[in-house]
């Protein structure tokens, strides 16, 4: 990340931006669970930040302590410098947009889209244009007199959208905002939502189990277990480079090899079956150790003939192949059994696709394509 | 021709449990009071036939109603049983929105039992926990010698034989039909419908105003006509808790059929009562239907 | 006594298909219960025994007809009227041979309601007076309080006093409004609408001190100390006296009938003309006629009866005392009261809602 700043967007990486929200050494527990645990966290203004994990790590605690439906155990949570442990719900500058949608079924889409306005001390006259405006900015202008129950599924999101935008709060908290939506309609969703996110420049706290929609939406992405944050970084770092299995594992397909890591000058070489070459990758570590080696299928190449010039090799039998359309996985079992993925892109039809079931192929990949990690 | 007899069922029933017998009353309130059994004439002399139902329907006449308007005590008593049925159907309310409220609150395999409790009381003959009520708020009752007891009075109060042991017979008669539809109506509610009212800037009592309450509005009003159209013609509560100041329509209706054994004025009071429920039933339906239609 | 009823009822629908049976609709509190088992016993009859508190509400079902009733009990004016309407069939003395045991003195009174006593024969008669609770009405009023006058209740002063520990009066114009003239020295009896008038301005007045007008509840609320006053029927105050003496509750209850004179009344026994049962209802009357029979019931409830050779049967606390047997000089002071005419009746009925309400 060597970019000014000024290019890209990434306050976490100056020194200078103060964070909007700061979590420090936060614990909550309910009687003896503890839901999250010593969280020390910080999230900067327009940002689009991602909570995922798997249901019961904690996300959603975290997310009801923004909003002030939780109070910590300990520690302190800061919204713009100041501590909002005491502030009531209805006076934090946050809303949030509930999973459930929460839409108010005896109110038409106008009414619930004025009912955080009429409650704010905005002049009773501005309202109606603030409504249009988020009825425009949610292109839902011709369902203005609906009823919740008299609109679709997806109109009945941006409605939970226009309305948690309404009162244009610092910060909006979005509690797994496309779960009820069919995946088409949630992929244009996505789109929409960053696109508004961008336009309005509100701070997003999104919560999500989907780690894809996580990875499109969100310019850092918390990878939460058991009541801590396992890895903070942007999409493409937590992608590449994980900082444990867990993350490795929980984020996209990854093969995982482990094995012994003997460290050289920034080269780890790692034995890890017997009868097959080690495994050569470049790494930070310094010491020799246990490890896991982490290497992602669509960084492996499959070919017919033995490859020259790379590093890593292994010789297979093509077990199951995984037609998706655009790509196509391929299962290979090594001697010993183990199997490997690859990807290849599918940028040929099918007939001529080179290889099938039980053809005796290679495995390769560089030095870099994969990570070595021992959390 | 099934289908005719299926949609049949339902009318031939209300024909002979309610037409029937109501057309019998309103003959009844065109009568006259008459000292022979029945003790109400004209009969209908059907031996002279055709003349024998001329002579019949000419004897019939408005006299009674005539009486009713010309007497301030019958309205004196509608008005008063309205009066008495209003209070009670808000302190029912009162007492069994609370109620309905925790109940829908409560965690979901403590529901049941609470329901259960509500509708334990119908177990046991009505009169009999009327009755009760009697031995509870006399003035030797269980209620004085406990407040008697913990030194909250000095004296003993008059509670039973006036209107406030009225009111406490009618809300405690009728409470499970004021919890029970509202918990219907408050259980489908959303929990997160409230920390979303309290997330756009409400305080808990501005959320139960906004977002409790209207969602409960059904409920509600089903609640109060449930409570409300009994307790308006009731007669056994007033009669037993009631004093002599507890003027009610059913205690008239009782008299005059019982104490002035005069059938045609308690046909005729008893054909006004009905009228009088039958226009806000009337009117209640009717905003119902518009309120649909709306939400087409 | 209700819940006696309806063992009885259940314990009779058993059998009701071989057994005869008889329906007896008398007033509550009013007969031994012991009689009647021994009846049973004694007739093979299965007796059902209903009972009522208001003469109107009998005579309702008296003229709805078909009550299914086979012995009721009206009394003497009510009966009166109920004959003429029709509802009762004659008596067939043949089948009551212990009718020989009845007094002829009552008989006398008697026969101004049904002439010749062709259709009913005398239960219990009694009067109508004051029933006190002694030492509530003495804290109130003093030790002089007029307990044996009308003034205890008719006098707007005395009933301020007395309504914090409660007064109860009968529900029953056709008593109440008589007392009422009498208290003012008009004849009881009096149809006049000036008389009447006057009567209705008294029992206005008092009326706001009057808890409530009900015609049985008032033996239990004298009897535990719930009211202290009650303007009832001597049998009923004498035997809240007798519950509040086994309750040991130290409620002492008295009764008089008031000096100014007092309503003698009759309970009538007759049979409904459409009765199903005639022939057993006949068998019930001899049976209460028998003179040990009749004195069992009014030792049980301290009430006079019309039966002459019961008397040697009675008990000294019956007999002896003169609230139930009056002797000659209070007998004299008695007055009986004539059915209404009809017209007066609804001016009469009118007049008591309003009294009750206050409307």
């Amino acid at each position: 990340m060597a970019q000014s700043p000024q290019d890209v967007f990434a306050p976490w990486d100056d020194a200078t931006e103060k964070p909007l929200i700061r979590f420090r050494n936060v614990t909550k527990n309910f009687g003896d669970f503890t839901a999250i645990d010593d969280l020390t966290l910080d999230i900067y203004a327009k940002e689009f930040f991602a909570l995922l994990g798997p249901s019961g790590c904690g996300k959603t605690t975290l997310m009801r302590m923004l909003a002030g439906f939780e109070k910590p155990t300990t520690g302190t949570i800061e919204l713009d410098g100041k501590d909002i442990a005491n502030v009531p719900p209805n006076q934090r500058a946050v809303n949030m947009m509930f999973q459930s949608y929460a839409l108010f079924p005896h109110l038409s889409v106008y009414e619930n889209i004025a009912f955080g306005l009429k409650r704010s001390d905005m002049d009773k006259a501005d309202i109606p244009a603030r409504v249009d405006e988020m009825l425009r900015l949610t292109r839902l202008q011709k369902f203005a007199k609906r009823k919740p129950h008299q609109i679709s599924g997806g109109q009945r999101q941006r409605v939970a959208l226009a309305r948690s935008l309404a009162k244009a709060p610092k910060l909006l908290l979005l509690d797994e905002p496309l779960g009820a939506l069919d995946k088409k309609l949630r992929h244009e969703t996505q789109f929409e939502l960053m696109d508004i996110q961008e336009k309005t420049g509100t701070t997003f706290v999104i919560v999500t189990h989907d780690q894809e929609e996580a990875m499109t939406v969100a310019s850092r992405v918390a990878v939460m277990d058991a009541g801590v944050i396992v890895q903070v970084a942007t999409p493409d770092r937590i992608y590449e480079t994980p900082n444990s299995v867990y993350v490795a594992d929980f984020i996209g397909e990854v093969n995982l090899i482990e094995g012994h890591a003997a460290v050289d000058n920034g080269v780890a070489t790692i034995s890890w079956a017997e009868g097959q070459p080690p495994i050569t990758a470049k790494t930070d570590l310094t010491a020799d150790t246990q490890c896991t080696y982490a290497v992602r299928p669509e960084k492996i190449t499959i070919t017919q003939h033995e490859p020259q010039d790379r590093p890593n090799k292994i010789k297979g039998a093509v077990l199951d192949i995984a037609y998706l359309g655009n790509i196509s996985t391929y299962h290979v079992e090594l001697p010993d059994g183990k199997v490997i993925k690859a990807q290849t892109a599918n940028d040929r039809r099918i007939a001529r696709r080179s290889f099938t079931w039980e053809d005796t192929v290679w495995l390769s990949w560089t030095d870099t394509a994969g990570v070595v990690l021992t959390a | 021709m099934r289908r005719f007899t299926l949609i049949a069922i339902p009318y031939l029933w209300l024909f002979a449990l309610f037409v029937v017998p109501f057309l019998i009353v309103v003959r009844i309130s065109f009568s006259y009071y008459e000292l022979s059994i029945p003790p109400y004439g004209p009969q209908l002399d059907l031996s002279t036939g055709w003349d024998g139902v001329k002579a019949f329907f000419a004897e019939l006449n408005w006299d009674n109603y005539a009486f009713l308007t010309g007497d301030d005590l019958y309205w004196k008593a509608y008005l008063s049983s309205l009066k008495i049925a209003l209070i009670a159907t808000f302190l029912t309310l009162l007492v069994g929105f609370p109620i309905a409220y925790a109940m829908a609150k409560a965690a979901e395999e403590w529901r049941p039992m609470l329901m259960m409790l509500i509708i334990l009381p119908f177990w046991t003959s009505f009169l009999i926990r009327v009755y009760a009520w009697i031995g509870i708020l006399g003035t030797e009752g269980y209620l004085n010698q406990l407040m008697l007891g913990i030194g909250l009075i000095d004296a003993p109060l008059t509670i039973l034989n006036t209107n406030v042991a009225v009111y406490i017979g009618i809300v405690y008669t009728y409470l499970p039909f004021m919890v029970l539809p509202i918990y219907a109506a408050l259980e489908k509610m959303d929990d997160s419908l409230l920390e979303a009212a309290e997330d756009l800037g409400c305080t808990r009592t501005q959320a139960f105003w906004l977002v409790t309450a209207p969602l409960a509005k059904s409920g509600i009003i089903a609640g109060c006509f449930l409570v409300f159209i009994p307790s308006l013609g009731e007669f056994v509560i007033p009669s037993l808790l009631g004093g002599s100041d507890t003027l009610m329509i059913g205690k008239v209706l009782w008299e005059e059929f019982f104490s002035n054994r005069d059938w045609p004025v308690a046909s005729t009071v008893a054909v006004i009562l009905l009228l009088i429920l039958i226009i806000p039933i009337i009117l209640f339906q009717r905003n119902e239907q518009k309120q649909r239609e709306t939400d087409g | 006594m209700k819940k006696i009823a309806l063992l009885l009822a259940t314990t009779t629908f058993a059998s009701a298909a071989f057994a005869e049976e008889v329906r007896v609709y008398n007033w509550s509190d009013y007969i031994d219960e012991d009689l009647l088992t021994k009846f049973e016993e004694e007739t093979g009859i299965d007796l059902i025994y209903d009972v009522f508190d208001s003469n109107e509400v009998l005579e309702t079902k008296m003229l709805a007809g078909s009550s299914g009733y086979d012995v009721v009990v009206p009394t003497g004016d009510f009966l009166q009227r109920q004959i003429s309407a029709g509802a009762f069939q004659p008596l067939d003395m043949d089948q009551l041979p212990n009718a020989g045991n009845l007094w002829d003195i009552i008989e006398a009174r008697t026969s101004q309601y049904d002439p010749e006593n062709a259709y009913s024969i005398n239960y219990m008669w009694g009067t109508t007076g004051l029933g006190v609770n002694v030492a509530k009405v003495a804290e109130a009023l003093g030790e002089d309080a007029p307990i044996n006058s009308l003034d205890l209740i008719f006098n707007p002063e005395n009933m301020e006093k007395l309504s914090a520990c409660g007064v109860y009066f009968l529900d029953a114009p056709s008593e109440v409004i008589p007392a009422a003239l009498n208290y003012l020295g008009e004849d009881p009896n009096s149809e006049d609408p000036d008389a009447i008038a006057k009567a209705e301005e008294v029992l206005m007045g008092v009326r706001p001190y009057i808890q409530k007008f009900h015609s049985s509840e008032y033996i239990n609320a004298l009897a535990n100390g719930e009211v202290c006053v009650a303007f009832g029927w001597s049998g009923d105050i004498l035997q809240a006296r007798d519950r509040a003496a086994e309750a040991d509750n130290g409620v002492e209850i008295a009764y008089n009938a008031p000096t100014e004179g007092a309503l003698m009344w009759f309970d009538q026994m007759a049979i409904p003309v459409d009765a199903p049962n005639t022939e057993a209802a006949h068998t019930f009357l001899n049976f209460i006629l028998d003179a040990q029979n009749m004195a069992a019931a009014s030792n049980y409830v301290y009430y006079a009866n019309g039966n002459l050779a019961s008397q040697e049967f009675l008990i000294e606390d019956v007999i002896g005392d003169t609230a139930i047997y009056p002797d000659a000089a209070t007998l004299e002071n008695l007055y009986t009261k004539a059915p209404y005419d009809s017209r007066v009746q609804r001016t009469i009925t009118r007049l008591w809602t309003k009294i009750k309400s206050g409307t």
